[in-house]
């Protein structure tokens, strides 16, 4: 048999491939990767979220902000702990001069790398406006700022349209409130519009040094830093997407710090791995069970009393959330102003008093639906609420969706299916100041994101009178009351705010978090 | 040889359109808007509005697929919704990885799997042939996101031999980040290939050639080298190529549970933020390495079986 062709044998083209493959593999292997600092204090940390950008204006995500905290400096910061509170960081004073006026002065000193000189209330002008300017996704962060006077090097005006207490809490000591260079931002993009990934200077105790793209960000210390030294010489942000890969490799000695899922809470406090401390926190997020009040099999109010007391709230967290999640309250979560310390209806809710909402309603068989995201937490929420309405005689039947399908269900923008949702597994993230847990249920937002539908004078009344006050102690009444009304209007079954579980080596770190468990690197101390 | 070559490409170029193009239509098809799963419940009409733009989703359909394929002319995939860069830029970064991964993947399993289905040829119906026939089988069976979780859990949680996740910084260092992930997904791989290349190799042993060369006293292990082996390796060079698309599809595990960069990593992201051109980006270069790979294994087979070119 011959076994040549065109003058190459097929043994030789075996053998040509075989070392062109192998110099494939090895040329695609990572020869170009910045080589791990081999000294100096060293923090591996796991983000189990993406990080795609940099910029504070177009955040993204709460793991960004994490990272942007060690590479830029902002008026005040959270207060590390349990509570959520702010204190002064590149501001030396802030001052509420009226109810739309706040006079800010910043500490001399604060350099921004590449020569780019000293930060100035012109660049705290800059950073503000450029969110609204340049239409950010996450300009309501903004709430009703107007623009920033400029008085002197160091001092400003922040002026509102309206008055806007949440500034305080979301604005000035989160995302959108890092400062940035207007002269290197300006340089970078010609029209001072996103950055994406590529800073072009920075502020803070830390540089990106390097940054990979669904790898790791390498932050290191910030030469021209003249403010307190923090604990490590150089944070390595790990990105892994999944939790459970994340707690793995903390297992596995590969990080020291991570998330950890629900599932895993249990195990991991039962038998925790070697030198590890273990912190539960309250998620900013709410989960509730919604019933739209326009759907003429929910408009009496009484039936949807009976739902509410026919659901109980901890077996649900007991098979969804293997029983790692607390019972919420409301929409606001502990530790944050306007906290409820207990709902009106009892998480276990009472089968008799269900009944008996039923008998008044006059209803004696019911068939509901119950819509839901197709993830197995909200499936197993809806299977659960199944079970529970059906020891009170109402049939369920699930309908689980892809994002894409549920996100809209309720948008009178994207059709008539809000005519026909009954019940739904609901679920948003928030922000840390009560108004952006109670906003979307306005009544301007029926149809929007109000998917209850529900109505309510007095609730709008306290909205618009909550967002203005500044006395935390009537402040935190006003939300009390709003989720009062909320809970009052059979609309809502509130269930939980989750939770943010999280582990470290101790023999390496002592771990500084907000009150909701996402690290505050800047503070975590080396041991 | 020429023509065969002309004829494969073109039907290569043909089938990637055609994919991509009922990809397109089906992303289109999945119901809800993607602006509203991208920007979340504070997303105001003014923003889904810009982000519509931004993604071109405010155009008719057919307009968006002339623009992508359009893009495609001049080698721009878009921009990635999120950080505005170029999709090829973040594709293109990210696809070595997937890459070394598969073919040191497939590398390994060849070079195991190959001498032990010979091997099990030799030893028909032995207790070795028997024992080898079970362990592959039960290789084959074990999904590789399941010999993955436990590979991490014994040689890097509980042995701490290898890294658990990540990359590793240079060749040596990158090798042992290799190695789990690659034994994952090689293994079914082994089983494979050891079964396929045992059942053509007693189907080669029974020729003429082979009984001829036997009674010119040739050595067993020479003749099953120099006169079975190269015909019985064929239909696993054609399973290689259609395998392509298998082990594109176990990186997209693996990816995950080593955390991992690569195209399978991306496209998990991707779709789990409705990011569309990235999506897009990924599929079309996937669909690429794809039809690529069973080009390359029609053409392979070709030179080396002339009888299948007439095929085509």
């Amino acid at each position: 048999m011959n076994y040549y062709q065109d003058g190459v044998s097929r043994r030789t083209f075996l053998k040509t491939t075989s070392v062109f493959g192998g110099g494939i593999v090895a040329a695609g292997m990572p020869l170009s990767s910045a080589i791990w600092a081999a000294e100096g204090k060293v923090l591996t940390a796991a983000s189990t979220n993406d990080i795609s950008k940099m910029d504070p204006q177009f955040y993204t995500a709460v793991s960004e902000v994490s990272v942007m905290e060690c590479l830029y400096s902002k008026l005040t910061r959270f207060k590390p702990g349990s509570e959520w509170g702010w204190e002064l960081e590149a501001a030396e004073k802030l001052e509420q001069v009226d109810p739309t006026h706040i006079r800010f002065r910043l500490k001399k000193g604060i350099k921004f790398t590449g020569d780019y000189g000293e930060l100035t209330a012109g660049d705290v002008k800059f950073s503000f406006e450029r969110g609204i300017k340049h239409k950010s996704p996450v300009k309501d962060n903004w709430g009703s700022l107007d623009h920033v006077e400029i008085e002197d090097d160091y001092t400003g005006v922040i002026v509102l349209k309206t008055p806007f207490m949440p500034l305080f809490n979301i604005a000035f000591p989160y995302a959108v409130g890092h400062i940035v260079s207007e002269d290197a931002v300006m340089k970078a993009t010609k029209d001072g519009g996103d950055f994406g990934m590529n800073p072009p200077s920075f502020s803070g105790p830390y540089v990106l040094a390097e940054y990979k793209p669904n790898q790791h960000l390498l932050l290191t210390r910030n030469p021209d830093w003249a403010g307190s030294k923090p604990g490590f010489d150089e944070i390595r942000v790990v990105l892994i997407g999944d939790t459970k890969t994340a707690e793995r490799a903390y297992q596995a000695g590969d990080i020291d710090f991570t998330g950890i899922t629900l599932d895993s809470l249990a195990k991991f406090k039962s038998n925790p791995p070697a030198d590890t401390k273990i912190e539960e926190h309250p998620s900013l997020n709410y989960h509730w069970i919604g019933m739209n009040v326009d759907h003429p099999k929910l408009k009496d109010i009484n039936v949807r009393k009976a739902i509410q007391w026919a659901i109980n709230v901890p077996q649900i967290l007991e098979a969804a959330f293997a029983g790692q999640a607390e019972v919420a309250t409301g929409t606001i979560p502990p530790g944050l102003l306007g906290h409820r310390d207990k709902a009106l209806v009892p998480p276990e809710g009472d089968l008799a008093k269900a009944k008996e909402f039923l008998e008044k309603a006059g209803v004696s068989e019911l068939n509901l639906t119950i819509d839901c995201l197709n993830e197995s937490l909200f499936s197993t929420i809806a299977q659960t609420v199944q079970a529970q309405l059906s020891q009170i005689g109402i049939t369920v039947e699930i309908n689980a969706q892809d994002a894409g399908s549920f996100w809209t269900l309720g948008m009178e923008s994207e059709g008539d299916r809000w005519k026909d949702m009954q019940l739904t597994v609901m679920w948003f993230s928030n922000l840390p100041d009560p108004y952006y847990a109670t906003s979307s249920f306005l009544q301007s937002r029926v149809g929007v994101w109000n998917w209850e539908r529900f109505r309510s004078e007095r609730f709008d009344e306290l909205s618009a009178k909550g967002a203005t006050m500044s006395d935390p102690n009537e402040r935190a009444k006003v939300y009390q009351e709003m989720q009062d009304l909320m809970e009052e209007s059979g609309a809502y079954r509130f269930l939980t705010h989750g939770g943010n579980p999280v582990m470290y080596r101790t023999t390496h770190t002592q771990a500084v978090t907000r009150p909701d468990g996402y690290p505050l690197y800047v503070d975590f101390k080396a041991v | 040889m020429w023509l065969y070559f002309a004829k494969r490409t073109i039907l290569a170029v043909a089938i990637i359109a055609i994919a991509v193009t009922l990809l397109f239509l089906m992303i289109m098809a999945v119901p809800g808007d993607p602006a509203v799963v991208m920007l979340g419940p504070r997303a105001t009409l003014e923003m889904k509005e810009q982000l519509h733009q931004q993604m071109g989703l405010d155009k008719p359909l057919v307009v968006q697929i002339g623009t992508f394929f359009g893009g495609l002319l001049r080698g721009d995939l878009g921009f990635d919704v999120f950080s505005r860069r170029p999709v090829a830029d973040i594709v293109f970064e990210q696809l070595p990885y997937t890459i070394e991964l598969i073919l040191v993947s497939i590398l390994w399993a060849v070079v195991i799997a190959v001498p032990l289905g010979c091997f099990s040829a030799m030893r028909r119906n032995t207790l070795v042939d028997h024992v080898v026939g079970v362990v592959t089988v039960a290789t084959i069976a074990i999904p590789s996101f399941v010999m993955a979780v436990y590979a991490v859990l014994i040689f890097a949680v509980s042995l701490r031999w290898l890294p658990a996740i990540g990359v590793g910084n240079g060749f040596w260092d990158g090798l042992t980040y290799l190695v789990l992930p690659a034994f994952a997904i090689g293994i079914g791989w082994v089983g494979y290939i050891s079964r396929l290349v045992r059942a053509s190799m007693l189907e080669i042993l029974g020729e003429n050639h082979v009984r001829t060369a036997r009674s010119f006293g040739i050595s067993e292990w020479r003749i099953v080298a120099r006169y079975a082996l190269p015909l019985a390796i064929l239909p696993t060079v054609t399973i290689l190529g259609i395998g392509v698309a298998w082990l594109l599809s176990s990186a997209v595990f693996i990816e995950v549970v080593f955390a991992r960069p690569g195209i399978g990593a991306l496209i998990v992201n991707a779709v789990n933020t409705r990011n569309y051109p990235v999506v897009m980006g990924v599929v079309l270069v996937s669909t690429v390495i794809i039809v690529t790979a069973t080009t390359l294994s029609d053409l392979v087979n070709a030179f080396l079986d002339p009888r299948t070119r007439e095929k085509l």
